[in-house]
């Protein structure tokens, strides 16, 4: 019924007991406490609010429990600015407006950390594919897209 | 949209382990591939396992491999790697087309072929895909192994011919002709959605072009994913250029093709889309047979 578990995230290490039905987006929100992580469908797997990097690729982590991610890294909304200073994606959503209410914001830019490391400059039509996981009900993706486009291909994302 | 209780959680290494945990588990156990579906089920408690076997630390279940032209794909191989590997352009591209937009990027970072061959949801692209392609898996119990075409194992919606006590260990597919090409395409509400209906060509051409093999498999039906062979028995001997034997083979795929009714579609529609869809990817797969035998 119950597992041991550790997961490291963000860098710092969480070990408890917790139950096997535990969903990974509960056990960093109501375990870890890092509520920075959101859930927009009730677990239905379709808003992309709760996505994280696990081992750096992103993932739904409403879609896992979190004894799947026993021994694994994990990066939350909270990791992605390193020593205070903020990650390209998010300065690039600031300067473009790109958030309004902000509960979809967390999950868009993790899972965009991710593919803007392809290291290339990428179209519309590649970053509207790539959001097809996060829904945002206020923005209506323009000015997110125009953010991300700023930041793809740039030498920060190259490494 | 919570999971009911858990009593046992197994993380095996090999397929020895994975075989010996399910034993071990009782009836109401599960093999968990990347849980894309299943975790949804299992959080709308429309299962409720009592044991769940995580096959994420498997690596032989993991990775494409090729042999003198024939593919093996682990069944734990995820549609991202699917979708980046370009040595199934050609005769084995639909496999491609069909990964490559599956769901979305998190969903494409976690999801497997081998857990949608299992799962068999009726709105699932790796089904009609893998049938079209002529793939077939290969099963392992404890008590031996066996292979079964892909139109064999998969029957009814979320319903397969695998028996309790197997695990499907990858998707296996012969060495192509050269002069070979398949593609796969699908209708769903908006881009990228579940498919409504979905449809798999794969073409095989002569020295002068005539297609001498054809297979279609569609997708998105109450019957299970199915081959349209009046459909494919119409291309043979038809050329790349034959736009309107294309058609005609197109029409005949759809008319012969039981649909259904539902909230998607009614049955006319369905077949609507299913002669359309069958037309687009049949010729896109003479465009890349006729590649193979140029090359």
């Amino acid at each position: 019924m119950n597992k041991e578990i550790s997961i490291t995230i963000n860098g710092e290490v969480y070990q408890h007991s917790v139950p096997i039905r535990l969903l990974l987006v509960d056990f960093i929100r109501d375990v870890a406490g890092l509520t920075g992580t959101h859930v927009g469908c009730t677990f239905e797997g379709v808003c992309g609010a709760c996505t994280v990097h696990l081992d750096g690729e992103a993932v739904k982590s409403c879609l896992m429990l979190a004894v799947q991610a026993d021994g694994r890294s994990i990066t939350t909304i909270e990791g992605l600015a390193v020593d205070g200073k903020l990650h390209p994606l998010q300065k690039a959503f600031n300067d473009h407006h790109a958030l309004q209410c902000g509960f979809c914001s967390a999950g868009i830019l993790m899972n965009m950390a991710e593919f803007v490391k392809t290291n290339r400059k990428l179209t519309e039509d590649e970053i509207r594919g790539a959001l097809i996981g996060n829904l945002c009900r206020c923005t209506g993706y323009a000015h997110i897209v125009d953010a991300i486009k700023e930041v793809a291909g740039t030498p920060a994302q190259s490494a | 949209m919570y999971p009911a209780v858990i009593d046992t959680y197994d993380a095996p290494t090999s397929v020895q382990e994975a075989l010996q945990a399910l034993a071990n588990g009782g009836s109401n156990s599960y093999f968990l591939a990347g849980g894309q579906s299943l975790m949804q089920a299992i959080k709308a408690r429309v299962i409720s396992p009592k044991c769940l076997i995580d096959l994420q630390k498997v690596a032989e279940l993991k990775g494409i491999q090729y042999e003198q032209g024939a593919v093996r794909i682990g069944a734990m191989t995820r549609y991202r790697d699917i979708a980046a590997d370009e040595r199934l352009d050609g005769a084995y591209q639909a496999l491609r087309d069909a990964a490559s937009h599956v769901g979305d990027r998190q969903v494409r970072n976690r999801g497997t072929i081998g857990g949608s061959l299992c799962w068999n949801y009726i709105a699932a692209c790796m089904p009609p895909t893998c049938i079209g392609i002529g793939a077939s898996l290969d099963l392992v119990s404890k008590k031996g192994k066996r292979t079964l075409l892909a139109e064999e194992f998969l029957q009814g919606p979320l319903e397969t011919a695998r028996h309790d006590d197997e695990i499907v260990v990858a998707v296996t597919l012969p060495a192509p002709s050269q002069s070979s090409g398949s593609a796969y395409e699908k209708w769903g509400l908006v881009t990228d959605a579940l498919p409504v209906a979905g449809v798999c060509a794969f073409i095989e051409v002569d020295k002068d072009g005539r297609c001498q093999l054809a297979r279609l498999a569609v997708g998105g039906l109450a019957t299970g994913p199915r081959r349209a062979k009046a459909g494919e028995k119409a291309l043979i001997g038809v050329t790349e250029t034959d736009a309107s034997a294309i058609s005609e083979a197109a029409e005949t795929a759809a008319a012969s093709t039981e649909t259904q009714s539902d909230m998607w579609a009614d049955a006319e529609y369905r077949k609507k889309l299913i002669g359309t869809l069958a037309r687009e990817v049949i010729t896109t797969a003479f465009a890349r047979a006729a590649r193979g035998k140029h090359s």
